[in-house]
């Protein structure tokens, strides 16, 4: 299991130059079966690295470029009216893929967001009465431009807590830009990829994943850290229930790409950021800003 | 400019600043205090704009104005009220020049060091109650820059706990640590600063306007019963010296002489009198005291003076009966109280065999003499007309009107003329009485004077030709309620006072109470008391009070000690202790493992600095990180780990 892994996490750093802990973040989120939402300035790399991620992992996928006219019913379908059959049939939307890709989703209305992010939370869709269901595995990977930026609604906290993780990528360093200058077309190189972890493959990872140990020591340390964000004056809001959840999700995860079959205190550290940064309501909006607090005052008992 | 000094907390350090300096509006020159004022403004307006804050050059103009003011206003350094001025000023500059974090610490230091200005100036609790809120205020600044909040209401909170904290230290000190006497002080003080209270001389007829007011002179604990309101004479200087306008003592007024020792009956009052600072050595004894013990001394005009400095406040215990006897006189006292001014003018003589001064006996006299105040068209005010001229006949014949002093002068010139040897005597009449506390409270407006007459047998007797004016003939004048309230002037209003005015009266007396608490065992803490208060728990000497003071501080400090290295320990486990000796061994590397380090990422720092040690520290790592963390980990892990630990030898020549 873990060739397939390394050999998914070397193909995806070709594409995607200087990345590699974010990638690996990516991979991380996708495996822990969470949502991820890449926010950053547009051309760092975002829908690179999501259709990267898709062909990799052998996924269909779809984007969806949300814009602020784009309707719920454009995201998840509509019932059309069949002459032939004096009927309403269903049609799917672009939602209905195994890996979805929601572009600029700060772009569009409050009422488009809510409709992605109830199928994201639900992994099915309601329309008219009549249920259906997404298919598996189903992964949206949303980015979203920095909400100071013109024309964008940002999403509110309850639905940042939708997303396992927020990555920011930044800009490439120096000797990776220079590559990426003199190297082909990352549209060509993406084409050239082959499915590295099928589909059929992910299940059982999950369920290794999800047996990784996390020992009493390892709680304390976790939950440490959640009080700390509770009561500490640095944030105005801690962290709920199901951020503490997804924090131990995403170290397990982490643990298992890592060939370990326990969790450490530098797994959490690890995810941290990425999971706890836009969970918690604080005046910096650079997650390893807001989390560093954390990491230097809750002691690892 | 200062960008990164958050709003809140140039909000929070400028209103305790503008707190602080408040109550100097009463201390202080005004063109000091409006200059801090201004500045401060001028800092505040900075806040949002940002360009109009000084420059350089300006703030050197600004410095050199504030010295010139300074120099204006105090020609120098010394004093107090220059010392102060001095604070206030530097402040209020200072305020103008905040760019780091540095700056603001300067100044909540500075701003301490202002609050503490104020107890130079009034020791009152309110005071002290004022100082320590807006010390919270201080304190929560400093709480917003260090845990970088913009919480002000949480920064409060938390100031509040650290004074909370600190104040069983705080009070273990005050009541252990010996009390610094400094006798030097008063020359800090300004001479203005001193209440006067009587006079040392009297002339009754050159006052138009008798302001009283309604400062506190002394306060009086009884022991006991409390003397009833007619008998409450406290007594000051005594005047027997005249020329008919104005009324002086005896000058040799300390000397010994051939006195008649003074007898008692009945059964004595015993009090305390806490004397508030003052510019005259007289203490304010209830006629008569007895028994007076250093500092005090009486002088042949039965005063009670003091040799302590009265400008500081004081506390005395004393003995007085209000039955007593003088005795007799000898002929040169007799004399001094016979003293008239060469002329007197025929319409006294005429009004004293009136009233049969001269063929009747000495207290049918007296009672003649009442009678008259009584009876004629005598008005009581303390606004009478002025008398330059020969004040007695004026006051006698002309105005009928005046205070107690015309009262008590015409009475002894009257008594004089009859041949009765009398005096005028001055001090205060009365005082309130403070339920809670039970004590006596005596005012400036309980100033009063009264008369005492040599009479055979009975000695000096006093009394109060006051009271003799008839109750409707009051004139109401400046503070007139007061003086009814005292009882220097007796008579009966009937019920006056409405529930809501008792109301208020109780709660009035509710705080007096307090303060004179405050007063007694606080302000008033000083060797002495210090002494006899420790006495009561066996710390007798100052060796045993210091023995005490640093075991109760190094029990709290071990207590404290104990409490905080006790709490983490107990949830560790055994791996985590042996992991603890292991940061302890590395220790003596200069190694200290961060709280928030993983044992990884320490274990790569130190293989970083010393790489020889590589495989234990691996080892070591691995191990703990396999006994904490891991599902199968067994006993043999743990005695792995502290083989392992054991055997690492750290070799403190390697040390940087």
């Amino acid at each position: 299991m873990h060739i397939a892994l390394d050999a998914l996490l070397a193909s995806a750093n070709t594409i995607i130059l200087g990345k590699q802990h974010q990638i690996k973040l990516a991979v991380c989120c996708l495996l822990a079966r969470g949502h991820l939402l890449i926010e950053d300035i547009p051309g760092v790399g975002k829908t690179t690295l999501a259709h990267t991620l898709a062909t990799l992992l052998g996924l269909q996928y779809q984007r969806i470029q949300f814009t602020s006219d784009i309707l719920p019913a454009d995201i998840i379908g509509a019932s059309v009216f069949d002459v032939d059959k004096h009927q309403f049939t269903f049609h799917p939307g672009p939602l209905f893929n195994q890996m979805v890709l929601a572009d600029e989703i700060n772009r569009s209305t409050p009422k488009a967001q809510s409709a992605l992010l109830e199928a994201m939370e639900e992994r099915q869709v309601t329309v008219e009465g009549k249920t259906y269901p997404l298919p598996q595995p189903f992964f949206v990977i949303a980015t979203q431009n920095p909400s100071h930026q013109l024309g964008t609604f940002p999403l509110p906290e309850s639905q940042l807590d939708r997303f396992l993780m927020r990555l920011e990528l930044g800009y490439p360093d120096k000797a990776a830009e220079r590559e990426l200058l003199t190297g082909q077309s990352r549209h060509h190189l993406i084409s050239q990829l082959s499915v590295q972890l099928s589909p059929e493959k992910l299940p059982a990872m999950q369920d290794a994943i999800a047996k990784v140990h996390t020992s009493p020591a390892l709680l304390d340390y976790l939950q440490a850290i959640i009080s700390f964000t509770r009561h500490s004056t640095e944030y105005s809001c801690g962290l709920s229930p199901r951020a503490g959840l997804a924090l131990m999700t995403a170290a397990k995860a982490w643990a298992f790409m890592h060939k370990r079959d326990s969790v450490l205190p530098d797994d959490i550290q690890a995810v941290l950021a990425a999971v706890a940064g836009h969970r918690l309501r604080a005046a910096n909006t650079d997650s390893n800003a807001v989390v560093a607090p954390i990491i230097q005052h809750v002691a690892i008992p | 400019m200062p960008t990164h000094i958050q709003p809140t907390v140039l909000l929070l350090l400028l209103s305790s600043v503008a707190l602080i300096g408040l109550p100097h509006a009463w201390t202080i020159a005004p063109s000091v205090f409006g200059f801090f004022y201004a500045l401060l403004i001028w800092r505040v307006v900075g806040i949002w704009k940002k360009n109009w804050l000084p420059n350089k050059a300006i703030l050197f103009l600004l410095t050199c104005a504030g010295i010139a003011l300074l120099y204006q206003q105090h020609l120098g350094v010394f004093g107090r009220n220059a010392g102060t001025s001095i604070f206030i000023t530097a402040l209020g500059l200072k305020l103008l020049e905040i760019k780091t974090t540095r700056d603001v610490y300067f100044i909540v230091f500075l701003s301490f060091i202002v609050a503490a200005t104020l107890f130079l100036y009034q020791q009152s609790m309110g005071m002290a109650l004022y100082i320590i809120a807006v010390c919270v205020s201080l304190l929560a600044t400093l709480v917003v820059i260090n845990m970088r909040t913009s919480d002000a209401k949480k920064a409060i909170k938390t100031a509040l706990i650290i004074i909370l904290q600190a104040l069983p230290l705080g009070i273990t000190f005050f009541i252990l640590f010996p009390r610094l006497e400094a006798p030097h002080w008063t020359f800090l003080q300004d001479k203005s600063q001193i209440k006067s209270g009587l006079s040392e001389t009297l002339e009754p007829g050159a006052i138009s306007d008798l302001a009283l007011s309604d400062e506190l002179v002394f306060r009086v604990k009884f022991d006991g019963a409390i003397p009833p309101q007619p008998q409450r004479y406290w007594r000051g200087p005594v005047f027997s010296l005249t020329d008919g306008k104005k009324w002086l003592p005896l000058l040799k007024r300390d000397t010994q002489r051939n006195q008649d020792t003074l007898s008692f009956s009945g059964s004595p009052y015993q009090y305390t009198l806490l004397l508030e600072p003052q510019d005259k050595n007289w203490v304010f004894a209830l006629d008569m005291p007895d028994k007076l013990a250093p500092p005090l001394k009486i002088n042949t005009y039965y005063q009670v003076t003091t040799d302590a400095n009265p400008s500081i406040r004081a506390e005395y215990t004393l003995q007085s009966y209000s039955d007593y006897n003088t005795g007799n006189i000898g002929n040169s006292e007799r004399q001094e109280n016979l003293q008239l001014p060469p002329v007197i003018s025929p319409e006294i003589t005429a009004l004293v065999s009136q009233l049969h001064g001269f063929d009747a006996s000495p207290s049918r006299f007296i009672q003649e003499v009442m009678n008259h105040f009584r009876t004629q068209q005598f008005y009581y005010s303390l606004t009478p007309p002025l008398m330059e001229e020969n004040p007695i006949d004026t006051f006698l014949f002309k105005t009928h009107t005046g205070f107690c002093s015309h009262y008590a002068t015409a009475f002894v010139y009257l008594m004089r003329i009859a041949h009765i040897p009398a005096r005028v005597v001055s001090g205060y009449q009365g005082g309130e009485l403070n339920k809670q506390g039970n004590f006596l409270e005596i005012k400036q407006a309980d100033a009063h004077a009264w008369t005492e007459v040599w009479l055979e047998n009975k000695g000096w007797t006093r009394i109060d030709p006051t009271t003799a004016i008839a109750p409707e003939r009051v004139e109401q004048g400046v503070n007139i309620d007061k003086q009814i309230n005292s009882g220097s002037v007796n008579f009966d209003l009937g019920q006056r006072g409405s529930t809501a005015a008792n109301i208020a009266k109780q709660f009035r007396q509710a705080w007096q109470n307090a303060d004179y608490s405050w007063q007694r065992w606080v302000i008033n803490y000083n060797n002495t008391n210090q002494a006899h208060f420790l006495s009561r728990f066996g710390l007798n000497n100052s060796q045993r009070m210091l023995t005490w003071l640093f075991a109760i501080l190094s029990g709290l400090t071990l207590g404290l000690f104990w409490w905080l290295t006790r709490q983490p320990q107990k949830q560790q486990d055994h791996a985590s202790r042996l992991y603890q000796q292991f940061t302890h061994k590395l220790a003596k590397l200069q190694l200290q493992k961060l709280p928030g380090e993983t044992a990884s990422a320490f274990a790569i720092r130190i293989i970083q600095q010393h790489p020889d040690l590589t495989l234990p520290i691996n080892t070591i790592t691995e191990l703990y990180l396999k006994i904490r963390y891991n599902k199968d980990s067994d006993a043999d892990d743990l005695k792995k780990l502290t083989q392992a630990i054991r055997a690492l030898k750290i070799n403190h020549l390697r040390r940087h």
